[in-house]
Order: C-alpha cells, then sequence, then structure tokens
C-alpha cells in the first residue's frame, strides 16, 4: 500500500482511539503528531515538536484571544444580566412572540461583547429563564430562542471561534469579525421572525400581553444598556475603522468591562479573582490546544497529506457546491461530539487546502464554518448550550434539545442563504478601511 | 507534606499564568497611551511573550481544574473498575508524551541560549529567557500528570474531573 494511505489510516485510527478514550484533546493531537512524524520521517522529531509548540505559542494574531475571554467572564459576572432583562423587556412586549425575543435581542447583544456561545447562553438565560417561567411562557420556547440565540456568540464578533479559525487558515481576525456581523443580524432576524410566526400560530400557549409603556419610560427604564451599548460601539467600531486591531480593541474591551462592573455595583474582589482565573483557565486550554495542532499540522505536512488529499478531491471535480455539502454534513457529524475548536484545528489541516484547490475564498468559508459550529453547539449528545441550559432549567437533555430542534433549522436555512448570496458574509470586509 | 508543596506550586504556577494574561492588557495599554502622545512603542513582541507564558505556567493548573477538554461521554459509560483503568492509561500516556516533550523544549531553551538567539523585533529578547518559562510550564505539567496517575495507581478518584456547574470554564466555543 502506499505509505501515504497507511499514515491516513494512522492519522485517523489513533485519533479515533485516543479522543474516544478521553485523553485530552491537546494531547491527543500532540501524540498522533509524534507519533505520525516518528514513523514517517527521517527530520529530528523531538526538537521539531519543540520548536513548533513555541513558535505557535507566542503569535501576535492569538494575544486577543485571552483578553476577550476575560472581557466575557467579567461581565458574566456583573448585573448586566438582570439589566439586560429590564432592559429589554418593554421593547420586545408588544411584538408577537412578546419576551420571548428578549432572548434573541439580549443574546445578540451579549454576543457582542463575549466571545462565546455559552457565555452568552448562560449569561441571558440565567435571568430570563425565571422571569419568563414566572409569566407563563412556554418553557419550550424559552429553551429554544435561548439555544438558538446563545450561538450568536460565534458569529458577532468578538467571537473566539474566529480567532481560533483566523489564526489557523491565516485569515485576518479583523476582516472575519467584521464579514460576522451582517450574518449575525440577519440570524437574529431569522430567529425573532420564526418565535413570532410561530407564537401567531400557537396564541393559545402564550401569555396575555404586558400593558404597553410609554415610549419615555421605555427609554428610562433602558438607561442602564446605554455604557454596554457603549463599549460595543467601541470594540466593534475601532476593529471595523481600522483604528484598532483586535487586541487592541479586546484590551479596551477589558477595560471597559471592569469599569462597567465596578460601577454597577457587581464587582468584588472574589468576582474579579475568580472571572481572571476562568479567563486564564480557559484561555490556556485554547492556546494550548491550538499549539498541540500545529505540531500535528506540521507531521501531517511532512507525510504529504494534504496536498495528496486535495488533488484527490480535485481529480473527482466536486462542484464547490458539492464540497461544500460534503464537508457540512462532516462538520455536522463532529459537531455532534467535539466541541468546536477542536473542530477547527482537527479538520484544518487537511481541509483548508481542499478548500483553497477548490477556489472557495477562505475568509468566506470561515463564516460557513462558524455557523456549522453553531449548529454543533445545539446538537446532542455533545451540545454545550443544551448543557448550558440543562443546568439553568433542570430538564433533562430530551427536552431541551426537542426545544432547540427548530433552531438548528434556522440556522441551516442561515447556511443556504450565505451560500447562496455570499455577497452578506463578503460586503462589509469589502467596505472596510485599510 | 509533599502533597500540599505540590498544590501549591501547582496554584502558584495558575497565579503567574493570570499575571502575565494581565501582562498582556497592559503591554497593550503601553502601546496605545504611548501612541497618543506620539512615541512609537511595540507591544506585539512583548504581549505575545506574555501570552505563550500565561499559556505555559497555565497548563498544570488548568488540569488540576479539569478545564483541558476530552470527551468523557463513551467513557461515562464504562464499569467502573473499567473505566479507572482508562483513566490510569490516559494519564500514563500523558505523562510520557508531557516529559518527552518536558525534554526536548528545555533543550530548545539550553540550545536559544547557547546560540544567544534573539527575538526577531525591536524587544531583542533573548529567547531563552521566554523558553525558559514554557520549559518551567510544561515540566510542572508533566510532574501534576505523573501526580495524577500515581494517585490513580494507588486507587485514588480523579482528580482532574470537571466540576458539574456551569462554571464557564468547560464550555468556550
Amino acid at each position: 500500500m502506499d505509505p501515504i494511505v497507511i499514515a491516513s489510516l494512522i492519522l485517523a485510527g489513533s485519533l479515533l482511539l485516543l479522543l474516544a478514550s478521553g485523553v485530552w484533546v491537546a494531547l491527543a493531537l500532540l501524540s498522533v503528531g509524534m507519533v505520525l512524524m516518528g514513523l514517517f520521517t527521517t527530520a529530528p522529531m523531538g526538537s521539531l515538536i519543540a520548536s513548533t509548540l513555541w513558535d505557535s505559542s507566542w503569535g501576535w494574531a492569538l494575544t486577543s484571544l485571552p483578553l476577550f475571554i476575560w472581557m466575557g467572564e467579567i461581565l458574566f459576572r456583573s448585573k448586566l444580566s438582570s439589566d439586560m432583562f429590564q432592559g429589554l423587556a418593554p421593547w420586545a412586549s408588544r411584538l408577537p412572540g412578546g419576551l420571548l425575543h428578549v432572548n434573541v435581542l439580549g443574546c445578540g447583544i451579549m454576543a457582542a461583547v463575549a466571545g462565546s456561545s455559552a457565555v452568552t447562553c448562560a449569561t441571558i438565560g440565567r435571568i430570563s429563564v425565571p422571569e419568563l417561567e414566572k409569566r407563563g411562557y412556554p418553557l419550550n420556547m424559552t429553551i429554544g430562542t435561548l439555544a438558538g440565540s446563545g450561538t450568536l456568540g460565534l458569529l458577532i464578533p468578538p467571537s473566539i471561534i474566529m480567532i481560533v479559525y483566523g489564526v489557523t487558515a491565516e485569515v485576518s481576525i479583523a476582516r472575519l469579525f467584521i464579514a460576522g456581523v451582517l450574518p449575525g443580524l440577519l440570524l437574529m432576524l431569522l430567529f425573532m421572525g420564526y418565535t413570532a410566526i410561530w407564537s401567531l400560530f400557537n396564541s393559545d400557549k402564550m401569555p396575555p400581553a404586558e400593558p404597553s409603556v410609554p415610549f419615555l419610560e421605555k427609554i428610562y427604564r433602558s438607561r442602564r444598556l446605554i455604557p454596554v451599548a457603549l463599549l460595543i460601539g467601541s470594540v466593534v467600531g475601532s476593529i471595523y475603522g481600522g483604528i484598532a486591531t483586535p487586541t487592541e480593541a479586546a484590551t479596551i474591551g477589558v477595560i471597559g468591562a471592569l469599569i462597567l462592573a465596578a460601577l454597577g455595583g457587581g464587582m468584588t474582589r472574589e468576582s474579579f479573582m475568580e472571572g481572571l482565573m476562568a479567563a486564564m483557565r480557559t484561555s490556556c486550554m485554547i492556546s494550548f490546544i491550538i499549539a498541540c495542532a500545529a505540531c500535528l499540522t506540521i507531521a501531517v505536512a511532512f507525510v504529504d497529506i494534504p496536498r495528496s488529499l486535495a488533488s484527490w478531491v480535485d481529480a473527482m471535480h466536486l462542484s464547490p457546491y458539492a464540497l461544500l455539502a460534503v464537508l457540512a454534513v462532516f462538520m455536522l457529524i463532529l459537531g455532534c461530539f467535539l466541541e468546536g475548536i477542536s473542530i477547527i484545528v482537527l479538520t484544518s489541516s487537511v481541509m483548508l487546502p481542499m478548500v483553497q484547490a477548490a477556489g472557495i475564498d477562505l475568509l468566506w468559508f470561515g463564516i460557513f464554518v462558524v455557523v456549522l459550529i453553531e449548529a454543533a453547539q445545539i446538537t446532542p449528545p455533545v451540545g454545550f448550550n443544551l448543557f448550558v441550559l440543562q443546568s439553568i432549567t433542570g430538564k433533562d437533555i430530551l427536552t431541551v434539545t426537542k426545544a432547540a430542534m427548530p433552531y438548528f433549522f434556522v440556522l441551516m436555512l442561515l447556511l443556504v442563504l450565505i451560500t447562496v448570496f455570499p455577497q452578506i458574509v463578503t460586503i462589509l470586509p469589502k467596505l472596510m478601511s485599510g | 507534606m509533599i502533597r500540599g508543596a505540590l498544590d501549591k506550586f501547582y496554584q502558584a504556577c495558575g497565579y503567574l499564568a493570570a499575571a502575565f494574561m494581565i501582562g498582556i492588557a497592559v503591554a497593550i495599554v503601553l502601546q496605545i497611551v504611548s501612541r497618543m502622545r506620539g512615541v512609537t512603542l511595540d507591544a506585539t513582541e512583548a504581549a505575545g511573550l506574555c501570552l505563550a507564558a500565561s499559556t505555559f505556567f497555565g497548563l498544570a493548573h488548568t488540569f488540576r481544574r479539569g478545564a483541558h477538554v476530552r470527551i468523557s461521554l463513551i467513557i461515562d459509560r464504562f464499569p467502573p473498575r473499567f473505566r479507572h483503568g482508562v483513566e490510569i492509561v490516559n494519564c500514563l500516556l500523558g505523562s510520557v508524551v508531557v516529559s518527552f516533550l518536558a525534554w526536548h523544549v528545555t533543550q530548545l531553551a539550553l540550545q536559544s541560549y547557547e546560540y544567544n538567539d534573539i527575538s526577531p523585533g525591536l524587544l531583542a529578547m533573548p529567547f531563552w529567557i521566554p523558553q525558559t518559562g514554557v520549559a518551567i510550564g510544561v515540566i510542572a505539567f508533566a510532574i501534576a500528570l505523573i501526580d495524577e496517575l500515581l494517585w490513580l495507581l494507588t486507587g485514588g478518584r480523579p482528580r482532574y474531573e470537571a466540576p458539574d456547574e456551569i462554571g464557564l470554564d468547560k464550555p468556550v466555543a
């Protein structure tokens, strides 16, 4: 047999075995990288691994990662979640679907200050679930809207997953962030549209509408959201305007979040330390996975797997749409068992050369992948938003999954839309200054 | 005695990692402030080196707090005795791989010292300094893994199981 085929089989088989038996993802990547390199090349494996690990761990592009994670952790521990509910409720109460829209809008706003889907979902959910339950909203819709719009955390900048994709695919993180804005807003519209239509057809299950609030009163109740709006404006705006790099914007974001939490009165010494240490652990975990994945990528490239795979796909003369469909199905299956970051680092070394060979724009493909990973957040058995909601509501995974299902299909609709109209993704980065 | 000292060591590494994370922000703030005052200060290198230090110093602490992701879906379903065996194999594999890595990362730092490698930017920091940090971090991780392996072999239950709460430690993406 061809040594490349043997190497590919060893790669896939050993990765699968290690991951399935519960080896830490980073160490699984590292071990397989070492084995491949040791068996199939004459390169001095140990020192090559050490220098690759070092080279990929101090890159400038990655420095925004811990800061954006930290920003989310600070805001998660602040009083933002209750402010958000009070501020948004008067605006949503008269729409068909009522306060369910608070979930979508709240997650959309939270997504613009936090980079993770679980943080977004948990921050909004821990206040809105009890409030909506008290008012008699159907629980499955509460869970569904939260599960679905929690995933906005990945698509609306800042986004941890986009940083990871940007670093591995060598695509500008600033452009990725900006590319996510329009699809993110569109997704919010789709979620709200579905919720409104559902509640029009099921008005018997919905609680009576709340009394309307005069306009000025609405503004007054939303006053606590003004600082958040300013924070979003300065973080995303400075990236879009080309004034700040993502890392600088993240630093401004951390300082802004600290001020916000301090002024809101929700900040104590303990909560500061908790947020700091939690952010450090998450960032450590992610950057170590990225560094270990870089070792695997080098090993895989040494054995020449990506090029042969790319030319093999090339020889099949798949249309780009067919290739995208195959990759989408593949990633959705992976998404049932892995979380987003692992999916990206695992697949990128073989998938990106293929995609590039097919003439697909890597920036657009990044958003395509992010939407797929959003879907992975709400597919069982491993879907982190489902876990978050399970622990907030105390319902079993089956109920939570069922409630989230319609929103999974809305995500698939978005995927089709950005494939048919790629301009939704590419127009803003094209207009960007710089 | 040794137990307490080791736990303190991992914890100290964790605090050091957090300090370096703050260091990234401080470096960037300095860069922004000096740019406003018309002085060029390039913080990209310093921030990158802080990031590396934060990552590697944090490894052991992150491991003990169960924040390194893994798929426990399948092994959760194993009978307890068999699962204990799998955990031992995992820790053994981890100990071997990370110790091997620790050896070579240490070699890398020694080489940088010998050849006097410096970072490419304005900072011109001798590479052996941050690389020594990396080596210490990876060695700490190796110690934590071996520590855990011995603990499991003497019949202990894994201490790296993630706490089951909405600790946002684990679900990140």
